[in-house]
């Protein structure tokens, strides 16, 4: 069985709406929301934690009594960065495989879901190709990186949980931040081999206001498939 | 095991369509509601025997009870795959006639209730893989007609509704069938129009097989249009 840490604490600065992301709707329908339409039919989650801001969990129970009345769930205060979120999930999580994933990628699959939970290896990412030219450098070039080499990181993401805790323990006392758990793990569990699964350029994150513009066209003709 | 429910089933277009769905093989529970029992019962005796049928005594401007309804069929039947809004209501008036009852019972039949009771059966049939909806709108609700406001607004509501809810449910797999039939054969006609010859016009049965048709057609092409159904012979 698997825990299931969904991340909604985001406070969505850059996007440019009041309400923090995950509660801006595409195509009427919050991104938090997107999410839990694909993970509650799955039978392999038994545990569903939520990392939220606190202000925002009457917002939440509203939206899973009136879209999943018997959902069971616990919600979690997030915390002042992404790692400290998943930190704080990570210690209720009574499964040996937890699975994480972020409410600002609401084009995520049912199937996706379950293809990294059956996949045989227990840590396991997604990751899409990288389509354009990447330079080390910011005010000037320092340097060429292969993108052939290198790797798009999404979520979901696969590991065993006994094994990220103690990874975070070693990185919290580094006081080493990561922007997301595969590159963490990588780093304090090197004896550990992570799996990239082939990702797809729909599972957007949602970061930019254009971003929900290009979100209402990927929910027509990916997730509905239908036509105009 | 495929659950239908069917409001407005004790007479005209519910009743028609009733009668046809329970010679369906794809249907195991049809669930008839309307308020009148001698009429549910009499559609019931008209039906196949071969389909499980119940019928409830309900009034649906009742909508805060829609919800309880709802929860106690599902618990039953452990699914409700069909919901078919057929029950209807017609009081036409002048504009400076009409009352605020009037208003309000037409929308509270015609459009409240048949919202409140898709809202609730819908939670259900999101668990489930497939599921479909009729609404029975009226060409009233596209085309004006003197005398009609408030009917033809109401159904204009429910196209609407319909047309809106075939979108955001489509990821549900769920389709939304909007029926709009044209001058048919029922009681409603009947007293509106006394003096006109029911033989002349579209039959029930000629809805009920549009419905019928919409609902066994695995392509479901027609979801999410406000669908004309016409007697060509006019
Ligand atoms: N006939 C036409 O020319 C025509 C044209 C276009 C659209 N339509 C639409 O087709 C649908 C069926 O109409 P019809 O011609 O078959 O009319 P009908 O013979 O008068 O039947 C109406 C049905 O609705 C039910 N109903 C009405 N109010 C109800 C309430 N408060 N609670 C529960 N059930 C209620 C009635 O049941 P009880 O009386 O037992 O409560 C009856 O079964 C309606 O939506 C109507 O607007 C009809």
């Amino acid at each position: 069985m698997v825990s299931f840490i969904l991340l909604a604490a985001g406070k969505g600065s850059r996007v440019e709406q009041k309400m923090p992301k995950q509660y801006v709707s595409i195509a009427g329908k919050p991104l938090l929301l997107h999410v839990l339409d694909k993970l509650t039919k799955i039978q392999e989650i038994d545990q569903l934690i939520i990392c939220c801001e606190l202000e925002y969990s009457g917002l939440i129970d509203t939206m899973i009594a009136n879209h999943y009345p018997g959902l069971a769930y616990e919600l979690i205060e997030g915390g002042a960065t992404r790692q400290q979120s998943v930190w704080h999930g990570l210690q209720v999580c009574k499964n040996e495989t937890v699975v994480i994933h972020e409410a600002a990628r609401p084009f995520v699959r049912t199937k996706d879901f379950l293809r990294l939970i059956q996949d045989e290896m227990p840590n396991v990412i997604y990751g899409a190709d990288i389509p354009f030219t990447v330079l080390k450098g910011k005010e000037f070039v320092e340097d060429v990186l292969k993108r052939d080499e290198l790797v798009n990181v999404q979520l979901p993401q696969k590991f065993v949980t006994s094994r990220l805790k103690e990874a975070y323990k070693k990185a919290l006392a580094n006081k080493q931040e990561f922007t997301e758990d595969a590159g963490l793990f990588y780093t304090y569990c090197e004896a550990e081999k992570i799996k990239v699964l082939k990702g797809l350029q729909y599972n957007i994150k949602v970061t930019y206001p254009i971003d929900f513009l290009v979100g209402e066209v990927i929910y027509r003709e990916y997730i509905v498939g239908r036509e105009e | 095991m495929t659950t239908v429910i069917i409001t407005g089933a004790s007479r005209g277009i519910g009743r028609a369509t009733a009668v046809k769905l329970s010679h369906c093989s794809q249907v195991d529970n049809m669930v008839l509601i309307a308020t009148n029992y001698d009429g549910l019962l009499e559609t019931q005796r008209q039906m196949s025997s071969g389909v499980h049928s119940e019928l409830i005594v309900f009034d649906l401007s009742q909508l805060w009870n829609i919800d309880q309804m709802v929860q106690s069929i599902y618990d039953k039947y452990g699914s409700i795959d069909w919901l078919l809004n057929i029950a209807g209501y017609a009081d036409p008036q002048l504009l400076l006639d009409t009352t605020i009852d009037n208003l309000s019972q037409t929308f509270t039949v015609n459009f409240f209730s048949m919202a409140i009771l898709t809202k609730a059966v819908v939670k259900f049939m999101k668990l489930n893989e497939q599921s479909q909806i009729v609404n029975v709108a009226s060409t009233a609700g596209s085309t004006p007609r003197p005398g009609w406001s408030a009917y033809a607004a109401s159904k204009a509501a429910v196209i609407n509704f319909s047309e809106t809810l075939s979108e955001e449910l489509a990821e549900y797999h769920i389709a939304v069938y909007c029926v709009s039939p044209g001058r048919t054969a029922t009681d409603l006609r009947k007293r509106l129009a006394p003096e006109e010859d029911p033989t002349t016009i579209m039959q029930p049965e000629d809805v009920a097989y549009t419905i019928y048709t919409l609902l066994t057609d695995e392509t479901q092409c027609l979801a999410g249009q406000d669908l004309i159904v016409r007697n060509k012979k006019m």
